[in-house]
């Protein structure tokens, strides 16, 4: 009886959380789009882009790493939990729009990479992109 | 007759056995200072007749209480030239924006609102609006306002004013 009332808390728990990330798309309309736009485009020259960018970091750890430690997504308001929706939400747009599937990121690896700060953004992008280059397959734009 | 001289007598005497002739000019004296006092005293008269014409004007897009410009922060395109949703002529708007909720109250559901700056000319100085609801201080740049949204324009990055477009409704519960 215990456990069976532990599990139903725990069920509760996470239908509490699950509601809380229900909507990426307006987690993403709140905390992103004023910068990356409501295409996820960016602005050229100011802003990097996601559509199109987003999955292809998540191709490698490396990638991985660098997309959840980079500021506006480390430092933004929302929970690792909310974080994890909506940049699991945009690569599925990517996939979505013929990118090739990745795997998505899960409330672990988003908590325990974006606590580090990045040293050097541009220069870790930079590293990041032309090792996705070198491997083969879709790499994003070096500069945006 | 003679019972009511008697009786006005009679509170004559009184008075004058109780009361001292001095007392008559401090009574006087203390009624004429409070009388010219009167006036003086801080009642709210001119607030009485501003808080009934003072009601938030909520559905008045040139009214900085207009519900929709809750986490505004600039002058009010609505004032100069444009509309609350339209920059005014030679100007353009800023591609990148500041983003916040509004509570409407004609159906009480909450709305995303975009508050996308107009830039390409000098700043517009009418309806000057500044609430700026749920914004973090500067050390949370991702939720700070106190930026010019125009300098993502290049070549127009002059203020002029800030429109409000709406986005979307917030689902219930998010």
């Amino acid at each position: 009886m215990l456990m069976r009332r532990r599990a139903l808390l725990a069920a509760l728990a996470l239908a509490g959380v699950h509601a809380a990330v229900a909507d990426p798309m307006v987690d993403y309309t709140l905390f992103c789009m004023g910068c990356h736009g409501a295409q996820a485009r960016g602005v050229p020259g100011k802003v990097p882009p996601l559509a199109g960018a987003l999955s292809r970091f998540m191709r490698t750890p490396q990638g991985r790493d660098y997309v959840l430690r980079v500021p506006g997504a480390a430092n933004s308001a929302l929970s690792d939990a909310q974080l994890t929706a909506v940049l699991n939400w945009l690569a599925e747009r990517d996939a979505g729009a013929g990118a090739a599937p990745v795997a998505p990121f899960t409330v672990a690896e988003v908590t325990a990479a974006r606590r580090t700060p990045l040293a050097s953004v541009q220069e870790t992008r930079r590293a990041v992109i032309s090792a996705l280059a070198a491997g083969g397959g879709a790499a994003p734009a070096l500069d945006y | 007759m003679r019972s009511l001289d008697r009786m006005f007598e009679q509170s004559s005497r009184t008075l004058a056995q109780r009361t001292s002739r001095r007392s008559l000019l401090g009574a006087l004296g203390q009624l004429l200072t409070g009388a010219a006092l009167l006036p003086l005293l801080p009642l709210a008269r001119g607030g009485r007749a501003e808080a009934a014409t003072a009601q938030p004007d909520v559905n008045n897009p040139q009214s900085c209480d207009y519900w929709r410009y809750c986490a505004i922060d600039g002058f009010l395109c609505a004032c100069c030239g444009g509309s609350t949703t339209s920059c005014p002529p030679g100007t353009v708007p800023s591609p990148i924006t500041w983003i916040g909720t509004c509570h409407n109250p004609a159906d009480d559901r909450h709305y995303m609102v975009s508050y996308n700056d107009c830039c390409g000319k000098t700043s517009c100085g009418h309806c000057d609006c500044n609430r700026n609801e749920r914004e973090k201080p500067t050390y949370r740049p991702s939720r700070n306002n106190d930026l010019n949204w125009c300098l993502a324009n290049g070549d127009d990055s002059n203020y002029h004013c800030s429109v409000s477009v709406i986005l979307g409704v917030v689902p219930p519960g998010s």
